[in-house]
């Protein structure tokens, strides 16, 4: 134990030694208390009582969006709010009453809104008024110094050129809630607070991180009663502090083209639905609109309450963009999926001529054609022009529900197309597996059948229609719809282009696409074809009607008039098309919700798209097509004219033959 | 009955309540100082009483720890080291997120950090290696190595938490105690070299971000970006606006203005300043040194090795965090992040520092046994 107590004992001049650098250790912190409390004290005092710093938030502009002709979609436009920094605030009760009298605000209002934020942290400033007017505005900054603590705060206000129009896609921005802030922090590692703006919708939202820009900030010398002072040179220990500029936001130059936004926006008026067009050759969505829309520039701005509530009471669901995020039976716009898995798996010839009556027996059950007289014998051609519905019971039952899901998957349908929105659902096909999983039931062939004319269980978003025809139009590929051209900087400089993406080359035989591609040419172009009336001029599109029916219904239910059941019963109309037919360059798919036909209510819609896009875009083309069909259109009434004249004068003959008979009998 | 009244007797003569003494008067002065920091924001308002129940939890498990024979700390001294490692290394791959670094642990209600109390595992282990070889002669390199390793291995998980400032401590404490058990002044010099050589290094290339900005805050503050350099000004004007008496108790402008950040945690000596000036700060400091100096009082009066280089480890936990919190607050050095002992705001760190008294109340508890 002695020799331990020797171990301690010879280690007591290291002891002394640390004990002593201790003591030296703290003679510099004494001496650095010295120098600040005793030597620059008196400095340091006065600072920390006249001056104070305050960090400002320089706020930066948030990038702007461009059409793809460079008009300017949003702006950044300066607006002025009233606050008040409670920390500041002296004689209240006058400078409120003062407040009150400039902003037309009883000193009760003010004292609540100032209540309300009781919370927060008291040099934080306190919003009295929204979006004051310039006189309002210099009438505070004159009177600022009689009520300290009262100031005007600038804000840039968000501003979108067409309102309503594209609402959807551009999104809007709005404050972070309280709610989304851990999720955003994490998501972005970025330290959001609140009071803070974001995209909350479309492009807004997507391109958020692109759009926002570094906020900067700036130390400002105030004094006690928060008024900035200049500094003063010579005496500034805040020299030492650095601003920081801010940084703005990237500039958004989109596909989309605006003339046809507000062409398709107002030919939608009155209607509850969407368009979606898509440049057939590279997948870039051309307009993108639906309706009813909102006008995001009241987001940015603050909502009012009425505004909110009139969106969320409208039934028809303002916020929700039915181009992605809503999905429909496609109805008969399905058929050419169905016609494609026929013809490719030899089911049948394009030319093979099939039986169709007015329905379809199956087990039990009769399946009905749309026609209450049935179509008579139909080849491919003739399927699709009138849509037959029982040419294609009678494929279908040959048809397997999971190669036809195949097909379906193969052109784009239900799946998400990928293109650059939140929010964006997948639709549906179904097939053997899903049906199992969902509802623990064997596929019937029943199922099949409806499928095949795009009724049942499959779903699909106007945009995945879109890009599908575009598909079949521009001979089987299949692209990947984008909405941004490029992104760039305030100076110009393009920090990303974005070229057309495949999704995939469509393995379906060329002999095939072109029957189809003669089929929906026939749609629109030819007597008797589903949409010949809508089928504008000089345009030559093509495409395909289609009915989604809301409910299932009973027979007698489905021959009924359409427009005399109730709104909510009656049927979807959809119509996607392309033009022109053998020379594609634009896609456009519409659905018009309860427009009870793919014809009247949708097809025109996707008529006024294209025209305007021939116009502007291909305008020789379009004066060609217009010569040629009027031509055609005379033409068409020669023969319309021949033809009642043969009828009649058969109708004649026969009478005339009948009294000949008559005659010949008595 | 009647023995176990004559043990309880015995027990409370010999007990050196020293240690609680000191610490409890300098706690005293902190939750003051803590209520006048924190009553200026409506959100904190309450966590001076949060505080004064860390206080009492540290205080009940120090005491405890006091009561334990001095053997104890020897016999597990190596099991405890590895068990907080294997935490230190748990803590890394599965431990709670806050502020940016994975430092908690969270069992059930319980959420502490392992690296805290690494700080007792690290001068434990070290002072029982040391207790056991090498007695006889001074250190050189050689010596030096495996004691080395052990505080090293802690140090790296712990920066890699990333929590650069309690690592870095952890080797402080190391180079001390080796100081103390006749570290070679050759040696000590080639260690200087290697440690600023190894600094230079780690700082080019193994630094996060943000406390890269913090060294640069510190050497130049005008090159800093996002204003952390307007903190250390802050904190500047606040210590020396106190002046000469200070502007007297929840009278500091600074605080109440929120213009200083943390100003419950690492800049409670900020406030502090503000308001007792620099007579206040006299009387706190000679507080700490009054206990640093009674730890070094007790590595000369033990007779066994162990329980003197314990007290000299437990000394520098104390000393360096004291020194090097004031040493950032008053812009000497980088702000990294410590408290300042029994005053900052922050439990973990409160149970730390009571089990340190405590183990040195055992220990000087021990002395008269014999």
């Amino acid at each position: 134990m002695f020799g331990e107590d020797d171990a301690v004992r010879s280690h007591k001049g290291r002891l002394d030694l640390i004990g002593n650098i201790v003591v030296l250790f703290f003679l510099v912190i004494f001496a650095r208390l010295w120098y600040l409390q005793i030597y620059s004290g008196k400095e340091l005092y006065r600072y920390s009582i006249e001056n104070t710093l305050r960090k400002e938030t320089i706020n930066a502009p948030r990038g702007m969006i461009f059409s793809r002709n460079n008009q300017l979609l949003i702006h950044n436009i300066p607006r002025f709010d009233a606050v008040i920094i409670p920390q500041y605030l002296k004689n209240k009760k006058e400078s409120i009453k003062k407040l009150g009298m400039i902003l037309k605000m009883t000193p009760e209002e003010i004292n609540k809104t100032l209540k309300k934020n009781r919370g927060q942290a008291r040099y934080r400033p306190v919003v009295i008024k929204k979006n004051i007017s310039r006189k309002e505005v210099a009438i505070i900054e004159t009177e600022n110094f009689k009520m300290p603590g009262v100031m005007v705060q600038t804000f840039i206000s968000r501003e979108y050129s067409d309102k309503e129009i594209g609402g959807h896609l551009l999104g809007y921005i709005s404050e972070i809630s309280q709610a989304q802030l851990p999720k955003y922090r994490k998501r972005d590692k970025f330290n959001y607070k609140l009071g803070d703006f974001i995209g909350q919708a479309g492009l807004e939202e997507q391109m958020d991180l692109q759009l926002r820009g570094e906020d900067g900030f700036e130390f400002v010398r105030v004094d006690a009663r928060g008024r900035v002072r200049k500094n003063i040179k010579g005496e500034d220990l805040f020299s030492e502090v650095r601003n920081k500029k801010s940084t703005p936001g990237n500039n958004l130059r989109l596909t989309v083209d605006r003339d046809l936004q507000i062409t398709a926006y107002n030919s939608l008026e009155g209607k509850v639905g969407s368009a979606v067009a898509v440049d057939v050759n590279s997948g870039e969505v051309l307009a993108m609109v639906s309706r009813p829309s909102f006008d995001p520039t009241q987001f940015s701005r603050g909502l009012t309450s009425e505004y909110w509530k009139s969106l969320i009471e409208n039934e028809n669901n303002p916020l929700r963009d039915r181009t992605i995020q809503e999905h429909y039976s496609p109805g008969s716009t399905f058929k050419t999926i169905t016609a494609i898995a026929a013809l490719e798996e030899g089911i049948v010839k394009k030319d093979q001529v099939i039986q169709c009556g007015p329905t379809f027996k199956l087990g039990r059950r009769r399946y009905h054609d749309w026609k209450r007289g049935g179509h008579g014998p139909t080849d491919v051609y003739k399927s699709l022009k009138r849509s037959v519905d029982v040419y294609f019971y009678k494929i279908a039952t040959q048809l397997d529900i999971d190669v036809l899901a195949d097909y379906a998957r193969k052109f784009g349908l239900g799946t998400k197309t990928g293109v650059l929105l939140p929010r964006e659902t997948s639709g549906l096909i179904p097939d053997r597996e899903w049906k199992k999983k969902r509802f623990g039931e064997e596929w019937q062939l029943g199922e099949t059948l409806s499928c095949s004319i795009g009724q049942s269980y499959i779903l699909t978003t106007p945009l995945q229609l879109a890009m599908a025809y575009a598909a079949i139009a521009n001979g089987g590929t299949l692209y990947y719809p984008y909405l941004i051209k490029e992104i760039f900087k305030n100076d110009g400089e393009v920090i990303q282009k974005f070229s057309p993406k495949e999704v995939s080359k469509i393995n379906v035989s060329k002999d095939t696409l072109d029957a189809i591609k003669k089929g929906l040419y026939q749609v629109v172009n030819e007597r008797k074809g589903t949409a010949w009336w809508y089928r504008g001029v000089g345009i030559r599109m093509a495409g395909k009607t289609g009915t989604s029916q809301v409910k299932s219904m009973t027979s007698k239910e489905l021959f009924s008039k359409c427009e005399e059941m109730p709104y909510r019963d009656r049927h979807h109309g959809i119509f996607v098309g392309y033009a022109p037919a053998y020379d594609p360059k634009i896609a456009v798919a519409v659905v018009v919700e309860h427009g009870c036909h793919g014809s009247s209510a949708a097809a025109p819609v996707v008529r006024d798209v294209i025209t305007k896009y021939m116009k502007k875009y291909h305008p020789e083309l379009h004066a060609k097509y217009a010569e040629e069909d009027k031509k055609k259109m005379k033409q068409f009434w020669l023969e319309e004219k021949a033809r009642k004249e043969q009828l009649k004068k058969e109708q004649d003959e026969n009478s005339e033959a009948s009294a000949g008979s008559a005659q010949e009998d008595t | 009955m009647r023995f176990n009244a004559a043990g309880l007797l015995d027990i409370f003569k010999r007990y050196d309540f020293s240690f609680f003494g000191i610490a409890t008067a300098i706690f005293i002065i902190g939750i003051l100082n803590l209520y006048s920091a924190t009553s200026g924001s409506p959100n904190m308002a309450g966590l001076y009483k949060t505080q004064i129940v860390y206080f009492c939890v540290a205080l009940f498990v120090g005491m405890a720890v006091s009561f334990l024979g001095p053997k104890n700390f020897y016999r597990y001294s190596y099991m405890f080291y590895f068990f907080n490692i294997f935490l230190l290394v748990v803590v890394l791959f599965m431990g709670h997120k806050g502020m940016g670094a994975q430092r908690w642990l969270v069992i059930g209600p319980i959420r502490f950090q392992p690296s805290e109390v690494m700080k007792m595992s690290a001068v434990l282990c070290l002072a029982r290696w040391w207790s056991k070889h090498d007695t006889d002669r001074e250190l050189g390199i050689k010596e030096l190595i495996i004691p080395f390793g052990i505080s090293f291995v802690p140090a790296l998980l712990i920066i890699l938490e990333p929590d650069l400032g309690t690592g870095l401590l952890i080797l402080l404490i190391f180079f001390v105690m080796a100081f103390y058990r006749k570290l070679k002044w050759k040696t000590l010099m080639i260690i200087i070299a290697i440690g600023t050589i190894s600094g230079a290094l780690m700082y080019k290339f193994g630094l996060k971000d943000y406390q890269r900005r913090r060294i640069l805050t510190f050497i130049d503050p005008t090159a800093d970006a996002r204003g952390s350099g307007y903190n250390a000004i802050q904190s500047k004007i606040a210590i020396g606006s106190g002046q000469f008496w200070g502007k007297g108790w929840t009278k500091s402008t600074q605080a109440s203005l929120n213009y200083l950040p943390e100003n419950h945690t690492d800049f409670v000596f900020s406030i502090f300043n503000e308001e007792h000036g620099f007579v206040g700060a006299m009387i706190l400091i000679s507080l700490y040194i009054v206990l640093f100096f009674r730890f070094l009082w007790l590595a000369s009066s033990v007779t066994r090795l162990f329980d003197a280089v314990v007290a000299v480890g437990l000394m520098s936990i104390f000393f360096w965090h004291t020194f090097i919190n004031m040493g950032m607050v008053m812009g000497l050095m980088p702000v990294v992040g410590l408290p300042l002992p029994l005053m900052s705001y922050g439990g973990s760190s409160l149970v730390t520092f009571g089990i340190c008294c405590g183990i040195a109340t055992s220990l000087s508890n021990s002395r008269n046994l014999f």
